[in-house]
């Protein structure tokens, strides 16, 4: 293998264990699932071959006198008054905001006849500047949910009369006279949201309004509002950043606003470009997904990062000629890797950025302290123009929680919170008991919802008015995509009309619309936000002209923010916090569930996690050496001990990269009312993996890092759902990397691989010979930019109509993704990389595993490679897969039967078969199985059957649409655009699709990069997409 | 589009005028009623009047009582000129009353015409009650009980002839055993079927094995042939021509009336569907447009299931046409692919520059249309093959239009893009139009 360094996927692939050995050899080892197949009809058949023979004889018969019967009768039904806008079979696309969390990313909306079926990131939107994330492309699924309210409930039961509802409430609310009423919402910065709250209060003065945020921001808050007098976090400017030092912030996955910082951060990690590459180093405990890009990941005690951080704050005070915070030097810290880091620091001194996830106030401190001992506000921190994307307060929810205790909150409204379920679960459910009043806008039954004596369901963020402000003087307006799905409203109107506030418009907008003009009624909060922005926007045209682009933006304020913070006090709590006993665990968001209120998204179960692979459940990382000291094999269970909280048989894995002395568990699952896919109590559905909110302190600010926690091995074992080593390939030349130094000498290091001898009976076809008139297709995918976030696998899964298959169908291996992340680990150690199998051999038996928490990760987007000399099309019996001249590898579902060949011949892994019929199929009940689900569907897109192969096709319905858009036009091929999806959500731009027949285009020259290679060159198949060799800059820090 | 609808109905006037003249040469003295309903049909009266109700215009009965000869034979001919120049009281109240919605000039008449019109008016018959009703405008469903009710019982019928057959038999067996005599010729020794049947000695060969030759040839060339062609035609709907939920005629918007069909299938160069028009389209004319001549003063039945679906009441006041409770129309489809073939309108009507009728057939002279042709791959296969695409008026293909001029020009008549008019041929096929993905993605 290159660079002779050993790499892996999984501990079964690097410990040779002969059931992998076994399921490797051979991509579809099962049986033909005959019993499960025909249990889908509604037959019983237990397998025999008589009984085999009986019912194939019969269907024979019942499809030949089925194929006599008359086609069913299908119906056109077209509009009665086109909308003047919308041309059946082509799609809209409106600008909007994603209100799948508070990071509030500027999107597009892809509308089809009316209903919204992808969302990707707007291109003039500073928060997503393109991109998206993989929740964000997921949450159009939301809107198509069955578990959504139908109904508002009262008590439990449906009411469908929002006016008798109203009076109702009102009633209540008034009722309440001047005793307390909070209204607990997420972070909201939408200037119109706020001033409808602030209405609300108006009519009731005794409402207080309480901002929190399930995994909060509050430490970063605090710290903050001491040192700079400003509640508020900074915008972090990735972009600018040449070093980039993190403690445990998963800034690209999960933390804060992952996709403008990826894009930012993405930036500067070429090694070509200008000013030289970023350096990033890592500390942390569980190995996150930012963690896996880090140039230097550092194993550090979730508990002692404030000694940590204020380590660090003392060797740059040292270098600067600051004063030191007085605490023990710690010499035997991460090596003498601080000092270093520091070292480094220092020299980008203005150009460096110091952030920690820790959200104790103090360690926050220290980091500001940093920061400024750096210079870094005003060049990568910018607190004049802040965030508002977190502004929730851990203290202020404790005390709402208190108040309703004791009684002196006697009303309660909750607006996208659910603390029943991620706060203190028992206490808010007596809570709520206690309280007079208690309302939801939830628009599922949540936990919480299902504690409130009212549920107003809120509408879908695509059936919604709004506007946001991410940022200080940067607005995005969300507008509505479809029209309401269910009988529900949005929040801000239910406010406004228990108020009493509903504005009348100015003008009706919908006035000369002609016929039906009385069927069109704007929202009342339509014209509140309108009015609400008259003063700036005052016309039709210009408010229409802001709609259009999805955003306004003010000038960004100059000036500084004046530090008043002091470091000298806080020597106290971090020598407190210098040695810990017992073990820590670091609860964390994963990157497709996050917090848990998208839990409920098949598509985001189905995603496996950036970097364990496991889809569909949580389970407790274990360092190597702990399971090793509790004899902790794969598929064990453990047990979870923390204070008077207890999980039994929780499923264990041996994480690469988990600090010793620490593990690590994912918040977002156990929810108990969310619906058919996370776990319903109510309606009789498992839930999903275990809810790790229960181990929070709720007191003070949230902390998610638990000490003495005590884990003994379960009794049970548990199979979790792994996708990492599926689709092995044996020990080959698949990804090559170098070091920022040696590619600085030789632009092919790593890549710099002997000539290997092709002989070949192909003769090279006429299309691909340059200069031919049509498009050759290609794609360019660079190693350094893919962070590994998954984002694309879900656009493509949306783009595509890939089905769901659910947990036990990945066990088997039979995951239907067509595009997949491979993620590569390789040992690390003080000494250098391990490359030898007995090297590591030796390394393991010194009995420190230490080297576990050293593994060096790549991550490989693995698609189909679209082969000049595809191994697949020459196996098809009945060329169901052929060759275009376009350079695609063709997949032709209709000719297919079936036999698999071309999956097994195919050297990359990248094809996958329909084992059953994924649509209407009440063994897999996601979102193909409902109507309501099936309106997400790709009309462009054939919706695959049972027994047919299926794999990538370069988005070729997105080919075809982009060439007859030119052809229509008259335009040459080379102005041809085309984004396949992936492609389009990618928030690190690492994936580039284009025409090699066009010199001009992108992927043409990145075909010429010296970093260029196709995986498996040798053998000769002639790949389309070639990807860049991965450089770290980690040759000193 | 609408200068061209402008432009067709300028025609029919003056097609109208021509015939008008013609008529009014033969005019006598007296006013003449039967001249004057020719006149009446050729000028289109009935798109705005009935005799009896009141349409876009007045009703026309005792149209003599109410005004006088004079003011008729004006109003009629040049009612804007009569309003605008004598300012007549009625002129101006009747323009008024219609919402300024001007008459049609008709100057091609003259006041002896026009006076006969007003003879067929006086003499026209009292109106039958309109006996058509419109029906529900749901697609026609499909009643085949009585057929099955016919099989059924030819099956029971035909058992029942087949046991008494075979009753008749036993019985003449049994007689037969009883009485011999009567039944002499049963016993004599008979021909067998292949002796009947084949010459010579053909026929004395064993019946077996002649039987089973025979089965096996037969069923052979039977199930082939069969098999092949049932197979071949699952899902194929050629000559398909359901019922509509409106008889909507394309012979004569198309064909007589020579509308554009972007007029109505607008979408067609922009998008995959070519789009059943919205309701909005179809009233762009039909607002006006009633046919009530044709049905004794009432609106035309399947107009009434526009407006029906529509929830369209002409005869409400301005602004309060459409109710609340429109029904959209079901039209039945006739054009199904299935749903793993990829059928673009765009590409082939404005990039390829089809006709509809290269498809659809002569779909301008269609009553009820019909599916033409089978839509099976072979078909579209067939004319990707020898269609022939512009490519020397679009820049996409100018690489492919260079590329192919030159091989002509070494070529010459040897290169595959050489065609006998002088222009390339370039066929779809011959631009990856066979490619599988093309179609099915």
């Amino acid at each position: 293998m290159s660079n002779h360094i050993k790499y892996w996927k999984g501990e079964e692939e690097l410990n040779k264990d002969p059931q992998f050995l076994a399921a490797q050899k051979n991509e579809f080892h099962d049986d033909l699932p005959l019993d499960e197949v025909f249990n889908e009809d509604g037959v019983e058949l237990q397998a025999n071959r008589r009984d085999f023979l009986k019912y194939f004889g019969f269907s024979v018969t019942a499809v030949a006198l089925a194929a006599c019967t008359k086609t069913p009768i299908r119906h056109a039904v077209p509009y009665l008054v086109k909308p003047e806008d919308v041309t059946p079979g082509v799609a809209n696309y409106y600008r909007s905001t994603c209100g799948a969390c508070s990071t509030a990313c500027g999107i597009e909306v892809k509308v089809r006849e009316g209903r919204p079926i992808k969302v990707d990131g707007s291109y003039d939107s500073p928060i997503s500047m393109g991109g998206t994330c993989a929740v964000g492309q997921a949450s159009i699924l939301s809107l198509y949910d069955n578990e959504r309210l139908a109904n508002p409930l009262a008590n439990g039961a449906e009411q469908t009369d929002w006016t008798a509802l109203d009076s109702e409430i009102a009633g209540k609310l008034k009722g309440l006279g001047s005793a307390k009423i909070a209204l607990v919402t997420s972070t909201i910065h939408g200037p119109s949201s706020l001033k409808a709250i602030e209405a609300f209060k108006t009519s009731y003065p005794s409402v207080d309004h309480v901002t929190y945020d399930a995994v909060s921001y509050s430490g970063i808050l605090d710290a903050n509002e001491a040192d700079f007098g400003k509640r508020a976090l900074p915008t972090y400017k990735f972009d600018t950043a040449k070093v980039i030092v993190s403690f445990g912030a998963d800034f690209l996955g999960t933390w804060i606003s992952p996709v403008e910082f990826s894009k930012g951060y993405t930036k500067h990690r070429q090694p070509s470009v200008e000013g030289g590459m970023s350096k990033h180093i890592q500390f942390e405990s569980a190995m996150s997904m930012t963690g896996t890009n880090a140039d230097f990941r550092f194993p550090m005690r979730a508990s002692q990062e404030a000694l940590y951080v204020a380590t660090l704050y003392n060797y740059i005070a040292i270098a600067t000629g600051a004063k030191q915070i007085p605490v023990p030097q710690q010499g035997e810290l991460a090596g003498n890797s601080i000092k270093k880091t520091a070292d480094a620091l220092v020299k980008a001194k203005g150009s460096s950025l110091v952030i920690s996830a820790s959200n104790e106030v103090e360690v926050q401190k220290i980091v500001n302290g940093i920061n400024m001992l750096l210079g870094n506000y005003g060049s990568t921190i910018d607190m004049v123009n802040h965030s508002n994307q977190y502004k929730g307060s851990d203290k202020k929810m404790a005390e709402v929680l208190a108040g309703l205790k004791s009684g002196s909150i006697a009303g309660v409204i909750f607006y996208n919170a659910n603390p029943v379920y991620n706060h203190n679960s028992k206490e808010w459910s007596e809570a709520l008991n206690k309280a007079k009043l208690s309302i939801s806008f939830a628009s599922s039954k949540d936990e919480t919802a299902a504690a409130c004596q009212y549920v107003c369901p809120d509408n879908h963020y695509l059936e919604s008015w709004n506007d946001a402000e991410p940022r200080k003087g940067v607005y995005q307006f969300t507008q509505p995509t479809i029209s309401n799905v269910f009988n529900t409203r949005q929040a801000q109107i239910s406010l406004l009309v228990w108020a009493n506030a509903v504005v009348a418009p100015a003008k009706d907008p919908f006035a000369s619309k002609g016929i039906f003009s009385q069927k069109l009624q704007a929202s009342p909060y339509y014209n509140f936000m309108r009015a609400n922005w008259s003063a700036l926007l005052g016309t039709d045209d210009a408010f229409n002209a802001v709609l259009e682009k999805g955003i306004y933006t003010e000038a960004a304020s100059e000036g500084a923010v004046s530090y008043a913070g002091s470091v000298d006090s806080l020597a106290s709590f971090v020598s407190a916090n210098a040695k810990s006993a017992g073990l820590d665990m670091v609860l964390y968001q994963g990157v497709g569930v996050r917090d848990g209120a998208y839990a409920n998204n098949p598509w985001l179960q189905e995603m496996p996690d950036p970097v364990s692979k496991v889809c569909w459940d949580n389970y407790v990382a274990l360092p190597k050496a702990l399971a090793v000291k509790l004899e902790i094999a794969e598929g064990d269970t453990v047990n979870v001990k923390v204070g008077d909280v207890t999980y039994n048989n929780v499923p264990a894995m041996v994480q690469p990269g988990q600090a010793n002395e620490t593990v690590a568990m994912a918040l977002g699952y156990g929810r108990t009312h969310a619906g058919k896919v996370a776990g319903s109590v109510e309606k009789g559905f498992d839930t999903i993996g275990v809810n790790g909110y229960a181990f929070v302190n709720n007191t003070g600010n949230r902390n998610f890092v638990i000490k003495n926690v005590e884990i003994t091995k379960g009794d049970d074992t548990y199979a979790l759902a792994q996708t990492q080593t599926h689709h092995s390939i044996e020990g080959r030349d698949i990804v090559r990397e170098s070091t920022y130094a040696k590619w600085q000498k030789n632009p092919k290091a790593g890549n710099d691989m002997p000539a290997t001898h092709i002989y070949t009976i192909w003769e090279k076809p006429e299309y691909r010979k340059d200069g031919a008139p049509n498009h050759l297709w290609a794609m360019a995918i660079d190693l350094n930019s893919c962070t590994g976030c998954g984002s694309c696998l879900v656009s493509c899964s949306i783009e595509n109509n890939v089905p769901v298959v659910g947990r036990d169908e990945i066990r088997l291996r039979r995951e239907m993704h067509w595009i997949r992340i491979d993620r590569y680990y390789s040992f690390n150690s003080t000494e250098g990389v391990l490359t030898k199998d007995t090297e590591i051999a030796a390394a393991d038996d010194k009995g420190n595993f230490d080297h576990w928490q050293n593994v060096n990760v790549l991550h490989q987007p693995m698609m189909c490679q679209h082969c000049s000399n595809a191994p697949c099309e020459t196996v098809c019996p009945v060329l169901a897969t052929t060759h275009s001249t376009e350079g695609l590898n063709q997949m032709t579902y209709n000719r297919c039967i079936g036999t698999k060949y071309c999956g097994n011949n195919c050297p990359y892994k990248v094809r996958r078969f329909n084992w059953f019929r994924f649509n209407d199929n009440d063994k897999f009940d996601f979102h193909f199985n409902n109507p309501l689900g099936k309106m997400v569907i790709n009309p462009d897109v054939t919706v695959r059957t049972r027994g047919v192969m299926e794999k990538c096709s370069f988005c070729v319905q997105r080919i075809q649409e982009g060439k007859l858009k030119a052809k229509r036009e008259g335009k040459s091929p080379n102005e041809v655009q085309v984004l396949t999806a992936c492609q389009r959500a990618c928030p690190s731009n690492a994936i580039v699709f284009g025409d090699l027949h066009n010199p001009e285009s992108e992927v043409s020259k990145l075909y010429k990069n010296e970093r260029g290679f196709t995986v498996l060159e040798e053998i000769n198949v002639q790949s389309s997409v070639k990807y860049m060799t991965k450089i770290r800059n980690n040759d000193s820090i | 589009m609408f200068p061209n609808m402008i432009a067709r109905n300028m025609k029919v006037w003056m097609l109208s005028a021509l015939m008008a003249v013609s008529v009014s040469s033969y005019a006598q003295d007296k006013p003449n009623a039967e001249n004057g309903k020719k006149l009446y049909e050729a000028n289109n009266c009935g798109s705005c009047h009935a005799l009896d109700k009141k349409v876009v215009g007045p009703a026309l009965r005792g149209v003599h009582t109410r005004r006088s000869e004079e003011w008729l034979v004006q109003w009629v001919r040049n009612n804007e000129k009569f309003r605008k120049e004598t300012k007549d009281p009625d002129a101006i109240a009747l323009y008024t009353e219609y919402g300024g919605a001007a008459m049609n000039i008709f100057e091609n008449l003259t006041p002896a015409n026009v006076l006969d019109i007003v003879e067929y008016i006086k003499t026209a018959p009292e109106a039958k009650k309109a006996a058509v009703v419109a029906t529900d405008a749901n697609a026609p469903k499909d009643d085949n009980t009585a057929l099955y009710i016919l099989l059924i019982l030819v099956a029971i019928f035909s058992s029942v002839l087949l046991v008494l057959a075979r009753v008749k038999n036993t019985l003449k067996r049994v007689a037969s055993e009883k009485n011999p005599e009567d039944f002499e010729d049963m016993h004599a020794p008979k021909k067998g079927f292949f002796e009947k049947i084949l010459p010579g000695k053909w026929g004395k060969k064993n019946p077996v094995v002649l039987s089973v030759f025979t089965t096996v040839i037969l069923g052979g060339l039977g199930a082939y042939y069969g098999f092949g062609y049932s197979i071949s035609e699952v899902g194929v709907q050629k000559g398909y021509a359901p019922k509509q939920p409106i008889a909507f005629s394309h012979k004569l918007h198309a064909g007589d009336l020579k509308l554009d069909c972007k007029y109505c299938h607008s979408t067609v160069e922009e998008s995959k569907q070519a789009s059943i028009p919205a309701l909005n389209t179809c009233m762009n004319c039909h607002k006006g447009v009633q046919l009530t001549d044709k049905y004794n003063g009432e609106i035309s039945p399947e107009i009434k299931k526009i407006y029906a679906a529509l929830d369209y009441n002409p005869e409400a006041k301005p602004g309060e046409e459409y109710g609340k409770n429109p029904r959209p129309i079901r039209w039945v489809r006739i054009h199904n692919l299935p749903d793993h073939a990829y059928f673009n309108h765009a590409q082939h009507v404005k990039v390829g520059k089809q006709t509809c009728q290269t498809c659809h057939g002569a779909i301008e002279k269609m009553e009820v249309v019909q599916q033409k042709n089978t839509l099976q791959m072979g078909w579209c296969i067939d004319c990707h093959r020898n269609a022939q695409v512009d490519v020397a008026n679009n820049n996409y293909y100018k690489a492919l239009h260079d590329k192919a001029k030159k091989d002509i020009a070494s070529n010459n008549s040897k290169s595959k893009y050489f065609a006998a008019d002088g222009k390339v041929k370039l066929t779809p096929a011959m631009n990856g139009g066979l490619e599988c993905s093309k179609c099915h993605y």
